[in-house]
């Protein structure tokens, strides 16, 4: 045995390049690495005791149905096993089985005798060195006595068949209960995972799935799918099984804590969701925010700018009771509004402009999509549309706007499939399909079929010059090969996510992309647009990451995330109806003061978060507050940060966010679609840049506020009210105006430093710097 | 409270922040100091409360025989073979491109690292450390945090876990990133923001004036302004502090505040930065005139130089990127262009912590994040390799002039002593005073979390 040892570990080092498998490039160790427990040595899978044998119904084993889920349980062919990239001690099997003649090939044909041994079955290495018999650096991972040796004995003795084509395959698994409520009971429960196979069949796997839980903190769940209540909070358990994950929701009450609900009335279906959550958790809902709070949040939120002084005055002199919805309203049809939500589009498919002819993404391309970005959102076409006309867009990318998706979101002289796909599937379903480019997506349901069917769509995506060197034509050459599967190389014509068929041949594939992504019933598309509206909104996604759905990373709040995208289909796609719906709820205007119950909430939206400007808005509301005026390299005077976007006059490849107060505090440099690249963390950095950096004080000296104020000897007590109408759109309290006052009439020397200090405090408050 | 200093700067305030002041000569940077904190309305106890709890909180604990560690991470994963576990006996496809250098103790280094071989008797080399994913991003990730990347939790840097558990020693903050962070990093996680490495985003080997950006008052701001505008921000914080909802927010954001006003005011804080005061010959030492590529300065010695200066200040946790190593296509040039400056660099440093007596609280390590395959590939490059890999550790009360642990003859698996790099970290935490077992409460204490899961100190490389 020592010597069959030895021969693995030659054989690896000597390279698997031209073995099975063996052409898997670094990519695959790439995307392997996605995987996220890896442990160094494979944890002995303990057996539960009373567990019944997988093979009850059939004298042999059959390898896909019973032999491989037990690598699978063992978890001998997870990332940091044998399922690495390149195996592990000399031995390889796909990770979590996506590739079952290749395992089977390497457990009976790559060393004839040695790991499966039918003439001696009981020495095949394999049951050896699982049993720990021989050394394993993955130790002792099942007994003799245990089901799972029974399972790989009887297939070795019976010859070690590979499968007839017709084996039934899992198609689905549930996991029972499918939410469980600790209230008081402190008892573990038992769950249960059902696959049901492609015959009609069904079959208990729950001694072949693996369990973990999201928040081991609120719940603990154990081989056995036992779950354990640990402390108050919620959780969701999941198992896997196969290539299927299901998770099932948990909720850990806490003990002996009286609870009255108080039964507050909701403002709409969003209000309902969460209620019914927040009753279930019992977290009592923030109080309603007072109206400054409110101006001030609906104009950063909508428009990405601060209200001015006279709007700010306006709506809290307003006596209407219906003022609230008046204001939403009105922001809603505003040129703010516009600028604001063409900003975040523009930064999610990565608009930035250059000069580098070849690249296609000149500054002529970027504003011709902007532009174009611009009357969408204006005239509030359907979100369905407006995002389909993008997709199949063709055409020049200086006076096509929207065929500048396919220039944008490569920001290179080649265009890549792949990353398009990857993109594409992140940004218009909030899925990270990447995982499947090199095997079944482990805590998804997206398999390699999947991915490479997906791939097959952006084959033929090319751009051709044009009459001008800037210009390009997007085009899909309908002539150009499919993608082709990574394990066995066959052709994967064009298919959509989870989808069974390929989509017809003939058009332009995207033209059924499109269709199929923007149809009402694809939950896909309008849970994805509706989580990412909530997420400016609120601060947090009903998912988050806003770009990272997956089974595995469940919505806090499901019912709240459905019925968003129920309203968003319902109303045609209709991005200021959806915008609408939220902010008149009690949910958007709760005030972030806390209760004893929510203070540690940050996920249930039972009040409002405190939110860092994102870095334009924050430039944009020091400018605006100080009267000041800040410029942009390469933009026209008066261009507010909300409408700047990356220009350069070179290579749009690694230009950064083009602005120093954009680095420092976190604006995206468009370098990916990822969500997590604009950044609202508060730094050091940032806080020296506001107290001795160049833009509070220029600011305040370029808007000349004060100076104007003092010139016409306004009484302190009016400029001290006019700066905080300014910057925090509320009048000062009693105490700040008496205590304020005092650090003025103390002040020696000029009247006009001491309100400088005064008005640079105020954009150095947190009440400033937040939204709240 | 630490009155051992060495440092020939303006000895650091102290620990206990403001209250440093008394036992200092007044003049008016720190006259105004003073006013700051009494601005804060934060009297003396307080501020002693405070550091207390800071120190106190979640471990009580002695300080360790490190007080600072200076961090060298070299991003894009440097190759083993080609640096500090070079394989002369193995076939020419494995061995690479150069010869060896003799250490001090008879062992071997890469040719590479000619110098670093000169003064091998102060430093460890860990030629057998075991990563767990051969990914850029996530194993960067792991190196920082002690953790492989997950969705659910994010976990801090160890610097930032130092900063959280020791506090800040001196005026200038805890944790300094030279020139930034890596942004594969990770960052402050589930502690704090403020806990966050400061970025200079600012090179102090870059051609031109070192100038880390806002660091200086603008000349017509007078001091008295300062003071005021920091009672003025009080009163207005009152209104959100009425709100009672996310203090640590508001917390973390004054703290920023008492540390810009700290930072801008302090002669010692500016003068920390300052290279020019360095001698001619110290400058020499840690190397001179490297280039990389399209002629720009290698700057690898001017930023170790730096971090020299800003642990002498009481920095307790230094980060330094150098490099761009993923060499995947002609290893041999990129060893060539940027281990020159490196090896000259990391020799200089060690030599001059040990002149000046620091080697012994002042602990180096010098990272990759995973290293490179044993065999050379088709484009004469190496392509990623977590198995085993080589790391160096000095100073900081660890033994000297030891390699430790040991790679098989083709650099594939460890042979022996293997370090997980959970272990490697545990033992940097242990010489700070910091048992990594320890768990920190995150998520408002509602979970703790061990500072770094399974890992155990290398007793073979504490002296």
């Amino acid at each position: 045995m020592e010597e069959e040892v030895k021969i693995a570990k030659v054989q690896r080092i000597e390279g698997v390049r031209g073995r099975r498998l063996g052409f898997l490039t670094f990519w695959v160790m790439l995307v392997l690495a996605v995987i996220n427990f890896a442990p160094t040595v494979c944890p002995a899978a303990a057996l539960v005791n009373g567990a019944t044998p997988e093979k009850t119904d059939r004298e042999t084993p059959s390898f896909r149905r019973d032999v491989m889920p037990v690598f699978f349980r063992a978890g001998c062919n997870q990332g940091g096993c044998h399922g690495a990239a390149r195996g592990k001690d000399g031995f390889m099997l796909s990770l979590f089985g996506y590739d079952a003649p290749g395992d089977y090939f390497r457990l009976t044909q790559e060393f004839v005798g040695r790991r499966v041994n039918i003439a001696a079955p009981e020495q095949s290495l394999v049951l050896l060195k699982a049993t720990g018999t021989v050394p394993h650096t993955g130790g002792e991972v099942f007994t003799v006595n245990s089901p799972h040796y029974q399972t790989l004995l009887s297939w070795i003795r019976a010859g070690a068949k590979d499968d007839s084509a017709s084996v039934p395959e899992p198609i689905s698994i549930a996991l029972e209960p499918k939410s469980i409520v600790f209230d008081g009971e402190r008892k573990p429960v038992s769950t249960k995972v059902i696959a049901k196979y492609s015959d009609g069949s069904e079959r208990d796997v729950t001694t072949l799935a693996l369990f973990s839980s999201n928040n081991p903190a609120a719940a603990k769940v154990d081989e056995s799918g036992a779950v354990t209540p640990k402390g108050r909070g919620d959780t969701s358990v999941f198992a896997r099984f196969n290539r299927f994950t299901i998770g099932a929701e948990v909720i850990v009450l806490p003990e002996g804590k009286e609870f009255v609900w108080p039964n507050p009335v909701p403002q709409n279906a969003i209000d309902q969701a969460v209620y019914r959550r927040l009753e279930q958790l019992r977290i009592l809902p923030s109080v309603a925010c007072d109206d400054a709070t409110f101006v001030r949040r609906i104009f950063l939120d909508l428009t990405g700018s601060l209200p001015t002084r006279s709007e700010a005055e306006g709506f809290l002199a307003d006596p209407a009771p219906e003022k609230r919805s008046k204001l939403i309203d009105q922001l809603l049809s505003s040129q703010g509004f516009t600028d604001m939500w063409t900003n975040l589009w523009a930064e999610w498919v990565r608009i930035k402009g250059g000069g580098y002819a070849p690249s296609a993404t000149d500054v002529k391309a970027a504003d011709a999509y902007y532009e174009w970005i611009r009357e969408q959102i204006a005239s509030n076409r359907p979100w369905n549309e407006f995002v389909a006309d993008q997709i199949t867009a063709s055409g020049s990318n200086l006076t096509h706007g929207p065929s500048n998706l396919f220039t944008m979101l490569v920001h290179d002289v080649k265009v890549t499939p792949k990353s398009l796909a990857s993109d594409f599937s992140q940004l218009f379903t909030g899925v990270r399909i990447q995982c499947a480019e090199c095997h079944n997506h482990p805590f998804d349901r997206w398999t390699m079929n999947d991915y490479y069917g997906w791939v097959s769509f952006f084959t033929g995506i090319r751009r051709k010059q044009g009459v001008e060197p800037r210009e390009f034509y997007v085009f899909n050459d309908l002539a150009a090969p499919v993608a082709r599967h990574l394990v066995d190389d066959r052709p994967m014509p064009a298919t959509v996510l989870g989808g069974e068929h390929p989509v017809p041949t003939g058009g332009d594939p995207r033209k059924a992309l499109a269709d199929w992504l923007t149809a009402g019933e694809n939950p896909l598309f309008a849970r994805n647009f509706v989580n990412r509206f909530w997420a400016q909104l609120m601060g947090r996604g009903i998912v988050e990451p806003v770009d990272d759905m997956r089974v595995s990373n469940p919505p806090t709040n499901g019912p709240l995330l459905d019925a968003l995208a129920k309203r968003f289909v319902e109303s045609g796609f209709n991005l200021r109806a959806l915008l609408k719906d939220i902010l008149e709820s009690n949910t958007y205007q709760a005030s972030a003061a806390s209760n004893p119950s929510n203070a540690e909430d940050t996920r249930q939206f039972s009040r409002a978060q405190l939110r860092r400007l994102r870095a334009e808005v924050l430039l944009d509301a020091i400018v605006k507050a100080t009267d000041g005026e800040r410029g942009f390299s390469y933009f026209p005077k008066g261009t507010s940060a909300v409408q700047q976007y990356p220009r350069s006059p070179g290579d749009t490849t690694r230009l950064t966010a083009g602005d120093s107060f954009f680095e420092t505090f976190g604006r995206t440099a468009r370098q990916s679609v990822c969500a997590c690249d604009t950044k609202t963390e508060s730094t050091l950095s940032q806080t020296l840049h506001l107290v001795a950096g160049d833009t509070v004080l220029n600011q305040i000296r370029a808007g000349r506020v004060l100076e104007r104020g003092l010139g016409q000897k306004v009484a302190p007590e009016a400029l001290l009210e006019d700066l905080f109408l300014r910057t925090l759109s509320r009048k000062p309290t009693a105490v700040e105006n008496t205590q304020l006052a005092a650090i003025v009439s103390s002040a020696e020397g000029k009247p006009e430093l001491v309100y400088q200090d005064i008005f640079w405090s105020l954009l150095n408050s947190s009440e400033f710097i937040f939204n709240h | 409270m630490h009155s051992k200093r060495t440092a020939p700067l303006e000895p650091a305030t102290s620990e206990q922040g403001c209250g440093g002041f008394l036992q200092m000569r007044m003049h008016r940077r720190e006259a105004m100091r003073v006013g700051f904190c009494s601005a804060l309305g934060l009297s003396m106890s307080d501020l002693f409360r405070i550091q207390a709890q800071a120190a106190l909180d979640p471990a009580s604990f002695k300080e360790g025989k490190a007080r600072s560690v200076i961090h060298l991470h070299l991003p894009g994963a440097m190759a083993q073979q080609e640096s500090w576990d070079p394989k002369p006996e193995a076939p020419s496809e494995y061995r690479g491109a150069f010869g060896v250098a003799k250490t001090v103790q008879g062992d071997i280094f890469s040719e590479n690292f000619a110098r670093l071989a000169k003064v091998s008797d102060k430093i460890n080399v860990v030629r057998s450390v075991v990563g767990k994913i051969p990914d850029h991003s996530q194993a960067t990730y792991h190196l920082f945090t002690g953790y492989t990347p997950t969705t659910v939790i994010d976990y801090p840097q160890m610097g930032s876990v130092v900063s959280h558990l020791l506090g800040q020693r001196g005026e200038l903050p805890p944790y300094i990133a030279i020139p930034s962070l890596n942004g594969f990093s990770g960052g402050t996680g589930y502690l704090s923001s403020s806990v966050g490495a400061f970025q200079l985003n600012a090179d102090p080997g870059a051609a031109g004036e070192f100038k880390v950006r806002d660091m200086t008052i603008p000349t017509d701001v007078v001091p008295a302004q300062l003071e005021r505008r920091n009672h003025a921000r009080q009163i207005i914080e009152g209104q959100m502090r009425k709100l009672d909802a996310d203090t640590d927010k508001l917390d973390t954001m004054d703290g920023f505040y008492r540390s810009a006003f700290s930072l801008l005011t302090s002669e010692g804080a500016r003068r920390a930065f300052e290279l020019g005061e360095e001698s001619e010959a110290t400058r020499d030492l840690y190397g001179r005139g490297y280039k990389l590529k399209q002629n720009a300065p290698a700057a690898v010695g001017e930023r170790l130089l730096l971090a020299r200066r800003l642990v002498e200040s009481g920095v307790r946790f230094v980060t330094v990127n150098y490099g761009s190593w993923d060499s995947h296509v002609d290893i041999k040039g990129t060893c060539n262009e940027m281990m020159p400056a490196l090896d000259h660099a990391i020799a200089g440093l060690v030599t001059d912590l040990d002149q000046r007596g620091l080697l012994d609280s002042t602990l180096v390590m010098v990272t990759t994040e995973f290293g490179r395959t044993p065999k050379v590939n088709s484009s004469n490059g190496r392509d990623h390799w977590a198995r085993v890999y080589s790391m160096l550790l000095a100073g900081g009360g660890l033994t000297r002039g030891q390699i430790y642990g040991a790679s098989d003859a083709t650099s594939s698996e460890p042979a022996r002593d293997a370090v997980p790099l959970e272990d490697f970290l545990s033992t940097v935490y242990h010489q700070l005073g910091i048992d990594s077992t320890v768990r920190l409460p995150a998520f408002g204490g509602t979970r703790p979390i061990d500072i770094v899961k399974g890992g155990k100190p290398v007793k073979g490389l504490i002296a």
